[in-house]
């Protein structure tokens, strides 16, 4: 690692791939936590977990006259990062953040955009705070020396070595896990401060902030099954439940405001989280129909039908706000574009196409770029819908690929089906048996899915083709939903096997690392790219924390200040 | 190269430490793998991949001793422990073997020690490690919480037990302060009482001694002379000498008698026993001021010598309590006194007061009551045993004895002799635990009683030995019919030699009643002849037999110096083999008996099941289905009258 840092003062390294590097280091060093302890409420199977990840971070950069370390150092400015979406939000309520983040009315406030930034997939990036605030010497995460840049510009004469502090002031973010079980109760955990220090600080045991169950007036009578953030704020969560219902809770109140019904037990729920201009839940339920849910009216505004039997996944596209991934237990994976009618893509396990199509990604990633940045940029100018609607629809219409309609359909129900229905003759399967997972990733270019018959299979989305990358599954639980997650850069993906959780390289398929210590089988987990932590939830009804293992410098500080704890654990060779 | 030489000598000598069929690892083997894994890193890396391997083996006696060896080394190494628990969950589920797709191999015994002892392993480590190591947490809680396995809580009772034992102490303490203030304020009450009785109990003394001092100092004297006896003898003529002394009950002095028992009885039953008691909780007491402690406990302890030497002058003029059990007590207390005492009891006994019925009859009975088993030799014993306490009641006794049936041990003895009538009904307690009318007067008669308790007897068959047929049969062998006169199939029975021809001793036995001459004559040359017959018959059978073990000695040498062939050829082949060979030779010499020593791993897997075993797995099985069923139709009522409690 060291020489690597070297590298990196000495600037043969670019700062992009440093801070990959590090975080793959980290992911390889990933453990069973001792420190972190979440301590479980819930007195039934774990079905699903999710760390809120916001839109925006808001950080203050402090600077100090000199650098010998005395006085106080000043605020220099506030700087707040946000995707497209955060950005249009905070805009209008500046206030309520200045009051929020307690910034005074002399301090500028200064907005980045996340995607204007020279990461290619405008992902958020880790900063290390902690190394930070000891020496700046330490090289910086690309956004870190961006944002360090404009403070530069701005101030002219401030210099890197002189800022001392520059610490996140949004605390919100990956800082909440929300989990669902199957005793019909959801809880919050804040993974970040812990409640109370066990064993002279060895175990920080993380409890729950509060707890939505049966005895809850609106409680769910059955099983969650789904329970996921509001992609903007933490003010909001959804959760789905086998009692047909799906509600939405305030945080706050932990009061239900909203409740949808549904015709059957509801598998799995989804919002899209790069979504500007709708606020739909997408339900896979028992029934062959998905529905879409709207927060904002109460009411379901769209029922896609197509899939034969339940659906048990579904999931938003990270690259168009309109696109709709569901997989079903007929073992069909559709495509849907919400403003059309009908499904335009239904997966094909014997459509194949060998390895990554390198030449088509480069382009195809300035074209996932360029067609995300322009309605996000719209958004922001036009507030009525009708004409955004227009130009999504030409600008969605280009992404699309052709339909592709089986020919024995052709023939004589073609004329009378609606243009909309053509592909729901479509029997293509993606997977033989119910498809229980689904994950896309970072880029939106790819879709991974598994299924109950063992199998992993990576998609390119552009073609619809399977990549015949074999994943080295043993076996993979076929009765459940499971939650599948994917590091940012996609370089690895964590899937639930049985009692274990395995990472595998997206790209070849080889098992890179196994989780073992779930005692039972393993149905959902969550990644969190800002901390390189990994949280698994299974029928054992434990919520684990894989984190990283600490550098041998932090252990060597820890051992000299609990000398007496770490004592404990040592060799003892009697004879 | 030394550590390179260690790296190929664990495996083997975890292998070799495993491969046993005994309740533990061989200590010495196991130093040495410690040494070994202590060596160096690798080892240690090496150490746990081997034994997950051992505990993957599917007999439960390598995963068990594996398990013994994990745990010295996890309790040691702290490398060990972290690359081991890794795969805890694997281990537990192999050790403990709580997946149901997963079961404990073979040998059942073995298993259940495994998974008990997996378990409190799993304890320890969890005390000891559990906070470093968050799989030992989530194993331990798994399988106590989850599971609801049942841990030994060692630690937990231990301090659990500590608790309860300081505080009953502290409880004792209290109560023997209390006890200790009480008797600060009343000490001077207790002293007097006791002294009111022995000045009492003296008073009664001197008064019955009075006249009986001359002869007391002649007998004294008489004892000086005859010192060079031996002892028991001396003993013996003392005892009589002073039952002869004894001033004995009579019309003059029976009202003193009287009032000297009442003391006695009071002496011993009250004053003794909280005398006792209060040395005891003066011994014990660690009261503020000792000073008044020693001084009560010293006064106490004259107070009681004071009482034993007026106990015992009480019980040499004739005084003692029926009942044994004060003597019993009396005994542990005062050891020093046993023998003088137990002379002082056997003088009550032998006196002809009117204990005496009593008391030989206890006798009586106690000697009966062994005799049900063994007939004579006991019940002579006790005769004998009482001869030598006093003669002239025991003799006649012994003659009583002697002619007196032996009789086995029934309810009828106890009514022995009794000529009493019995009350009945005298509670109101009628048939079927009801109650009824009271009626005092109602009544047994003796004769009733009598004939109720009829000496019942067990009629006991003679047991008679019947004679098998012993005609030979078709099929060969023997006829094994046991008739008494005829068989029905073969006629009547008659004495047959080894083969089943008859030997005529019909005629023999009719012989000496009919006594004929010539008939005998003809029937001795008869015999001769078969007799010769048989013997020549004999002896062709012998020749034919050692000719045969003859020709099997020769195969055998032939064999033998085949297989001495072989193993030359063999030795000259290799030279490594002959260390083998050799090993096999020395096996070989006890080959039989080591197979039928020597357990092996394998023939642990095989299930012994003996007729036993099975009656008790079916017993068990009928026992626990009845158990479980009138479990659950209880619980069953239980719930229906929570839920209707007013409609049953």
């Amino acid at each position: 690692m060291w020489k690597e840092v070297g590298d990196r003062e000495t600037g043969k390294r670019r700062p992009y791939s440093f801070a990959n590097r590090i975080r793959s280091d980290r992911i390889d060093s990933l453990n069973l936590s001792n420190y972190k302890e979440i301590v479980s409420v819930h007195r039934g199977a774990i079905n699903t977990l999710q760390v809120f990840e916001s839109v925006f971070r808001v950080f203050r950069v402090m600077s100090q006259a000199s650098s010998s370390g005395s006085g106080s150092p000043e605020l220099e400015g506030v700087f707040i990062l946000a995707t497209a979406s955060g950005r249009k939000k905070l805009k209008d309520d500046i206030a309520r953040i200045r009051d929020k983040y307690n910034i005074p009315e002399s301090v500028y406030i200064h907005y980045l955009a996340k995607d204007s930034l020279a990461n290619p997939f405008g992902e958020t990036t880790v900063v290390y705070e902690q190394q930070l605030a000891a020496d700046l010497r330490f090289p910086l995460d690309p956004l870190v020396e961006e944002v360090l840049r404009i403070v530069n510009l701005a101030h002219g004469q401030l210099h890197l070595t002189f800022c001392r502090f520059m610490s996140k002031v949004d605390l919100t973010e990956g800082r909440y896990l929300l989990s669902g079980a199957s005793d019909g109760s959801a809880a919050i955990y804040d993974v970040q401060r812990a409640t109370d220090h066990q064993e002279g600080g060895l175990i920080a045991k993380h409890k729950c902030i509060f707890v939505v169950d049966r005895q809850h007036e609106h409680g769910h009578k059955y099983a969650i099954s789904s329970a996921i953030w509001y992609p903007v704020d933490t003010g909001l969560f959804i959760t789905g439940s086998f009692d047909h219902c799906i509600n939405v809770w305030d945080t706050n109140t932990t009061q239900v405001i909203l409740n949808f019904k549904m015709p059957g037990k509801v598998y799995r729920t989804a919002m899209s989280s790069i979504a500007t201009s709708h606020m739909l839940i997408a339900a896979g339920t028992e029934d062959v129909q998905v529905r879409l849910c709207d927060i904002a009216s109460g009411a379901f505004t769209h029922t896609l039908s197509g899939h034969r039997d339940g659906v048990m996944t579904v999931e938003w596209s990270n690259s168009s706000e309109w696109v709709l991934v569901t997989g079903g237990c007929d073992g069909a994976i559709r495509f849907w574009d919400i403003r059309r009618a009908g499904c335009f893509l239904v997966l094909d396990q014997s459509h194949s196409q060998l390895g990554r199509r390198p030449p088509l990604l480069e382009r195809s990633v300035t074209k996932v770029l360029a067609s995300r940045s322009l309605p996000a940029g719209q958004s922001s100018f036009v507030k009525s819908r009708t004409p955004q609607r227009k130009t999504a629809f030409g600008n969605g219409a280009k992404q699309l690929p052709i339909y592709r309609v089986p020919s024995h359909t052709k023939g004589f129900m073609g004329q009378r089906l609606h243009p909309g229905m053509l592909s729901s003759g479509d029997r293509a399967t993606a997977h033989y048996g119910a498809v229980t997972g689904l994950k896309v990733t970072g880029d939106g270019m790819y879709l991974l899915s598994a299924g109950s018959d063992s199998r992993l299979r990576l998609w390119d989305i552009e073609s619809g083709c399977n990549t015949l990358v074999n994943f080295e599954t043993v076996r993979l639980q076929t009765s459940k939903a499971l939650q599948l997650a994917i590091t940012q850069d996609s370089a690895l993906v964590f899937v639930p096997c049985m009692t274990a959780v395995k990472a595998f390289d997206v790209w070849s398929g080889q098992t890179s690392l196994t989780f073992r210590g779930h005692y039972e089988y393993v149905n959902c987990c969550w990644f969190s790219s800002q901390d390189q932590e990994l949280y698994t939830g299974g029928n054992d009804r434990q919520i684990l924390v894989w984190s990283p293992s600490k550098s041998e410098a932090d252990e060597v500080e820890e051992g000299s200040s609990k000398g007496k704890m770490s004592a404990m654990d040592q060799d003892n060779w009697s004879d | 190269m030394v550590i390179r030489n260690f790296c190929s000598v664990s495996p083997l000598s975890l292998e070799k430490a495993t491969n046993s069929t005994a309740p533990e690892v061989d200590p010495r083997l196991l130093k040495s793998i410690k040494l070994v894994v202590r060596s160096s890193d690798s080892e240690v890396r090496l150490s746990v991949q081997t034994l997950m391997e051992k505990m993957k083996r599917d007999h439960s006696q390598v995963r068990y001793l594996a398990l013994l060896i994990i745990d010295e080394l996890f309790m040691r190494s702290k490398l060990f422990r972290s690359l081991f628990v890794v795969t805890l969950d694997q281990f537990l589920s192999l050790s403990v073997g709580f997946r149901r797709h997963l079961p404990l191999p073979a040998p059942p015994a073995v298993a259940s020690v495994l998974r008990s002892k997996a378990i409190e392993f799993l304890e320890k480590w969890n005390v000891s490690f559990g906070i470093h190591y968050r799989q030992l947490r989530l194993g331990f809680d798994y399988l106590k919480n989850t599971l609801r396995f049942q841990f030994p809580n060692l630690q937990q009772n231990a301090a659990r037990i500590q608790q309860e034992r300081r505080e009953r102490e502290i409880r004792s303490k209290e109560i023997l302060l209390k006890k200790f203030e009480s008797l600060k304020e009343n000490l001077s009450s207790i002293k007097d009482e006791i002294q009111l009785t022995i000045d009492e109990i003296r008073e009664c003394l001197d008064i019955l001694h009075i006249n009986e001092d001359g002869s007391m100092a002649m007998g004294y004297a008489e004892e000086d002379v005859e010192e060079f006896r031996c002892s028991a003898l001396q003993q013996i003529r003392l005892d009589s000498l002073r039952e002869g002394e004894k001033v004995h009950e009579n019309s003059d002095n029976k009202a003193v008698f009287d009032v000297l028992k009442e003391l006695y009885k009071v002496l011993v039953m009250r004053h003794f026993i909280s005398v006792r008691e209060w040395i005891s909780v003066l011994v014990r007491v660690e009261p503020t001021d000792t000073r008044f402690r020693d001084s009560t406990l010293k006064e106490f302890i004259n107070i009681r010598n004071c009482l034993q030497s007026i106990k015992q002058s009480c019980e040499q003029s004739g005084c003692s309590l029926p009942n044994t059990k004060n003597h019993e007590e009396e005994d542990l207390w005062e050891e020093g006194k046993i023998e003088a005492f137990a002379n002082g009891s056997d003088d009550a006994l032998n006196k002809p007061s009117e204990d005496l019925a009593s008391a030989s009859f206890v006798n009586e009975e106690k000697s009966k009551a062994p005799d049900c088993s063994n007939k004579d030799s006991k019940g002579s014993e006790t005769v004998v045993h009482e001869g030598d306490g006093s003669d002239s009641t025991t003799s006649l006794k012994r003659v009583l004895l002697a002619d007196a049936p032996v009789m086995s041990w029934g309810s009828f003895l106890d009514n022995w002799g009794s000529n009493r009538a019995v009350l009945a009904n005298q509670r109101g307690l009628e048939l079927e635990s009801h109650w009824g009318r009271v009626d005092y007067d109602a009544s047994i008669p003796a004769e009733k009683i009598a004939e109720l308790n009829v000496q019942a007897i067990m009629y006991k068959e003679e047991q008679v030995e019947i004679r098998p047929c012993l005609a030979p049969l078709s099929k060969g062998g023997l006829c094994q019919r046991r008739d008494l006169r005829v068989c029905p199939f073969h006629g009547p029975i008659i004495t047959r030699d080894e083969e089943g021809n008859p030997v005529n001793q019909t005629p023999l036995i009719d012989e000496k009643t009919l006594d004929l001459g010539t008939v005998v004559a003809e029937k001795l040359a008869k015999q001769a002849v078969k007799n010769v017959r048989g013997r020549d018959k004999e002896e062709i059978k012998k020749k034919e037999n050692d000719r045969q073990s003859l020709k099997r000695a020769k195969l055998a040498k032939v064999r033998e110096h085949n297989v001495t062939v072989l193993r030359e050829a063999a030795i000259a082949s290799t030279s490594r083999s002959e260390i083998f060979v050799g090993d096999e030779e020395a096996a070989g010499g006890n080959r039989l008996s080591v197979r039928e020593k020597k357990q092996t791993l394998a023939s642990m897997l095989h299930k012994k099941v003996t007729s036993k075993d099975r009656l008790a797995e079916r017993l068990l099985n009928t026992r626990t289905r009845d158990a479980t069923i009138r479990q659950l139709t209880q619980g069953e009522d239980a719930s229906y009258r929570e839920a209707y409690p007013n409609q049953w």
